[in-house]
């Protein structure tokens, strides 16, 4: 193999729309201070997003190691997160400790939706995105119905008028606004940094990956690259590929609350509708196929992804006075997935 | 014989289930018969053109055609310029017509390659491709417009100069279709030629799967393989399936949206596959299987259910939010429950094939498969 | 052979949907006409407006115009038929005419005054281009909303 097709080679490997994107967030950050923004702020805007998106994006970990795919049904997850914020400042938790009860309180609900949802996942083995996508929608306009129904009474969560039914934004001011990221915050100049935050990313992160190398971890990785070798193993199949649903499903849960902490307002109704397409391209953009997903994969591709979404509006707005970026940001995410889904990867297991 | 009348019942529990809700919510929604009828009869015209451009895709073996969207958005570039030339009536739905066209080719051709690269998972790829082009639409209408595709009128076009308004009105075009040769039985406007141009287009449907081409989407939609070796240019007839079907997406867009009487120019598009979907599968259709009866049944049945629900939920509840989350969840329950059969069904004639095969190789080699399984 | 009398079969389509397109663009042009009946002065000489004018087009009452009003009627193609029904003063008989004209094809909005046209005058004396006055409301920006969340009631 000569020098040339090995470039080719790796160039192929890591995928022409990845590399238009790196180039492009590169382009940005070497245009950025020639058109007058601000670098520092801008590099601490990303660093900000990073930590509130993390966890959402380390969601996509546990089912794309056991073959399930990318996890399009991230808004189950949600749900039992926003159930969760919602309950603990009904139950009357102020300040870091309604943070603390709210994990507690999704964490129940996420084991059994999650646990539903990998049931149903091993029926339909080969079609997992699909479902997943519509087990998402359904779930979240079942909820829609029920943030109006279900006895919540907290006044600053309802509806001033009639009383009764969650409002669609609920300001986390005196509960847990910035529960994690306040602790031990880091601000120089013009930069702020969520230490709180990036440490309780780096806590999930490493726990996932030491998963990840403990036997059942292995086992998972061997369900996703090759069943029919693992079931031969003696490896039960169904029951790792349940446990990485509820892994990915809890995740997301926890994902959620650490972003409205950042945020600072739980958004109800139709918000999580489409929140799983940004947290499935940034995974890809960071290198991740639809059945090969490392911690890296996360880190980089959120980083790469968040810096996009922050960088863009402004930079694109000093240089052409036209704010393209949430067409440049659908084209990029939605052409990263598409890429990623044409990739010939076992399309039929 | 059994199975297929399991199946059968299996594949008409939908509807049942849908004429129940109907049963339950219409008279509690108040609305007096005429008044349901007259909104049924014009979303059946406003909408059916629309879910048959669904049913070849089908046939071809690839499933839902997210990627309908394509041709909506098509239809509507064709009739934001049609409306800015000032050109009105029927004759401004002609040529819309015809400038949606190769717009609809071009990207049928474009899914069409892409969804030849992801076989087995062509439905989450042209659901993500009704976005990606989504983004490129949005490209051409909000930046483009009215700096490089020129657009004279200020009256569509937003006042920072370049760029579409949030709302096109098709005054000029409204009703128009429906309102040649309409007829009014007993109060009920009756909106024939839009019915008939419907009807044309079913009997073309009807045509096609007869002809030769037709043939070898049905057999390229049974076995891709068996296709294969019978000499069928398998990739060509899948682009070809995608390609009819977004262009007859982009006409069913221009009847859908002359009755509506405006382009709600970047939303207009974005939800009308969910909703064409979820009424061809509330009509009876499967993944893998749809006639043109699914159509209107589902059509008749959907509709209902949508205009009825938010009433009947204000009614019961005192709320009218409800109804409209209640039909919206239906909707996607519906998409949901019909994927969820398709998958097992798939996998349970995949597990019989193969329990087949492996009897066939049983009553071969009966000496060798014993020691296998003991071993 | 075959292969021949194929590409023209597809040309000889290509050819016959562009005109009908060219025909479409022609028939289906839209015009806004809005009539005058108001006082007018060309070449020094003064046009008084009428009593009362109805505009009949396709048999349809369109415009009813009091003395120094405007109506407005909508028409498709290059030629603008309709008839006029003219009163002169209070309690006088109502007397008819039917006029014909060519509309030019790039405007999209004309004033064609009646006294003059009633008069005999030439085209560029009676017909004006209709220029819309922007509007204070119309220079706000206007919010792009890409929503797709919205629930719509009209599917």
């Amino acid at each position: 193999m000569t020098m040339k097709e090995r470039i080719t080679a790796s160039l192929k490997e890591f995928g022409l729309p990845r590399l238009i994107i790196t180039g492009f967030l590169v382009l940005l950050l070497i245009i950025a201070p020639f058109v007058g923004s601000d670098l520092p702020t801008q590099i601490s805007n990303i660093i900000n997003r990073f930590s509130w998106n993390g966890i959402l994006v380390l969601a996509m970990v546990p089912m794309v190691h056991s073959g399930c795919g990318l996890n399009f049904g991230l808004p189950l997850g949600i749900i039992s997160g926003l159930l969760g914020a919602t309950i603990s400042i009904e139950m009357g938790f102020t300040g870091g400790m309604s943070f603390v009860v709210a994990i507690l309180v999704a964490t129940p609900f996420a084991l059994v939706f999650g646990s539903l949802y990998g049931w149903l996942l091993n029926k339909i083995k080969g079609g997992e995105m699909m479902i997943a996508t519509y087990v998402g929608f359904s779930s979240v306009s079942l909820m829609c119905m029920m943030w109006l129904v279900l006895p919540y009474h907290s006044p600053n969560m309802v509806w001033g008028l009639s009383g009764k039914g969650l409002r669609t934004t609920i300001s986390l001011e005196g509960y847990f606004d910035q529960a994690l990221a306040g602790i031990a915050q880091i601000n120089i100049g013009n930069i702020s940094i969520p230490t709180g935050t990036l440490l309780f990313f780096a806590l999930l992160a490493f726990a996932i990956w030491a998963f990840l190398h403990t036997k059942t971890g292995t086992a998972m990785t061997a369900v996703g690259s090759n069943p029919k070798f693992a079931k031969a193993a003696g490896i039960n199949v169904d029951r790792i590929r349940m446990l990485s649903v509820v892994m990915s499903t809890w995740l997301a849960a926890v994902g959620i609350l650490v972003y409205e902490q950042g945020f600072g307002f739980i958004q109800l109704y139709m918000a999580p509708f489409y929140m799983a397409l940004p947290a499935v391209s940034a995974i890809l953009i960071g290198g991740a196929s639809v059945n090969k997903a490392s911690i890296m994969n996360v880190i980089v591709g959120t980083i790469l992804f968040q810096g996009i979404v922050t960088m863009t509006p402004t930079v694109m707005n000093n240089m052409i006075h036209m704010d393209m970026s949430e067409v440049i940001r659908i084209i990029a995410s939605m052409g990263m997935i598409l890429f990623a889904l044409t990739r010939k990867t076992e399309a039929s297991r | 014989m059994k199975i297929k009348e399991k199946f059968n019942l299996r594949q008409a529990s939908v509807p049942i289930m849908f004429i129940l809700i109907c049963a339950v919510c219409i008279p509690l929604s108040g609305l007096s018969p005429k008044m349901l009828i007259n909104e049924i009869i014009t979303r059946m015209g406003r909408n059916s053109f629309l879910i048959l451009s669904l049913l070849i895709p089908i046939m071809a073996g690839m499933g839902l055609n997210f990627g309908m969207t394509l041709g909506a958005m098509a239809a509507e570039i064709a009739l934001i310029l049609v409306c800015d030339w000032q050109i009105v009536s029927v004759p401004g739905m002609i040529l819309a017509a015809i400038i949606s066209v190769p717009i609809s080719v071009l990207l049928g051709i474009f899914c069409g390659k892409i969804l030849n690269r992801a076989k087995g998972r062509e439905m989450i790829t042209s659901y993500i491709m009704a976005f990606f082009v989504n983004g490129i639409y949005q490209l051409i209408v909000l930046y483009l417009m009215g700096k490089v595709i020129p657009i004279k009128h200020s009256s569509i076009k937003l006042p920072r100069g370049y760029g579409i308004r949030n709302t096109v009105s098709l005054l000029s075009m409204r009703q128009k279709l429906d309102n040649m040769l309409a007829i009014n039985v007993a109060g009920v406007k009756i909106p024939v030629l839009t019915f008939i141009i419907i009807a044309v287009m079913c009997f073309i449907i009807i045509w096609f799967r007869r002809t030769k081409l037709g043939q070898d989407m049905r057999a390229v939609g049974q076995d891709m393989d068996v296709a294969r070796d019978a000499g069928i240019n398998v990739e060509r007839t899948r682009i070809i399936s995608i390609v009819i079907s977004t262009v007859l997406a982009g006409l069913g867009m221009i009847i859908y949206l002359q009755n509506m009487g405006n382009i709600a120019t970047y939303t207009a598009h974005s939800q009308i596959g969910m909703f064409c979907i979820a009424a061809l599968l509330v009509g009876g259709a499967s993944v893998d299987k749809a006639s043109i009866g699914n159509v209107f049944l589902g059509v008749i049945l959907f509709h209902t259910m949508f205009i009825v629900a938010p009433r009947a939920g204000a009614y019961i509840t005192g709320d009218s939010m409800i109804g409209e989350y209640f039909r919206v969840f239906v909707s996607y329950a519906v998409i949901t429950v019909a994927l969820i059969m398709y998958e097992t069904n798939k996998r349970k004639a995949k597990s019989a094939a193969s329990m087949k095969l492996k009897d066939a190789q049983d009553s071969e080699e009966t000496q060798k498969s014993a020691d296998a399984q003991e071993g | 052979m075959d292969k021949k009398r194929q590409l023209i079969f597809r040309g000889a389509a290509i050819l016959i949907i562009l005109a009908i397109a060219a025909v479409m663009f022609v028939i289906g042009r839209g015009h806004t006409i809005y009539f005058d009946n108001k006082t007018a002065e060309y070449d020094g000489k003064k046009y008084e407006s009428f009593y009362k004018v109805a505009v009949i087009k396709d048999k349809e009452k369109v415009a009813k115009l009091a003395d120094d009003e405007r109506g407005m009627a909508d028409l498709m193609g290059q030629t603008l038929s309709v008839t006029l029904e003219i009163t002169d003063e209070k309690g006088a008989d109502p007397h008819s005419a039917k006029v014909s004209m060519p509309i030019p094809y790039s405007l999209d909005g004309i004033v064609i005054n009646i006294p003059e046209l009633m008069a005999g005058l030439p085209a560029e004396a009676y017909m004006t281009e209709f220029v819309p006055v922007a509007t204070s409301e119309d220079e706000e920006e206007e919010e792009v909303v890409i929503d797709e969340f919205e629930i719509t009631d009209d599917m």
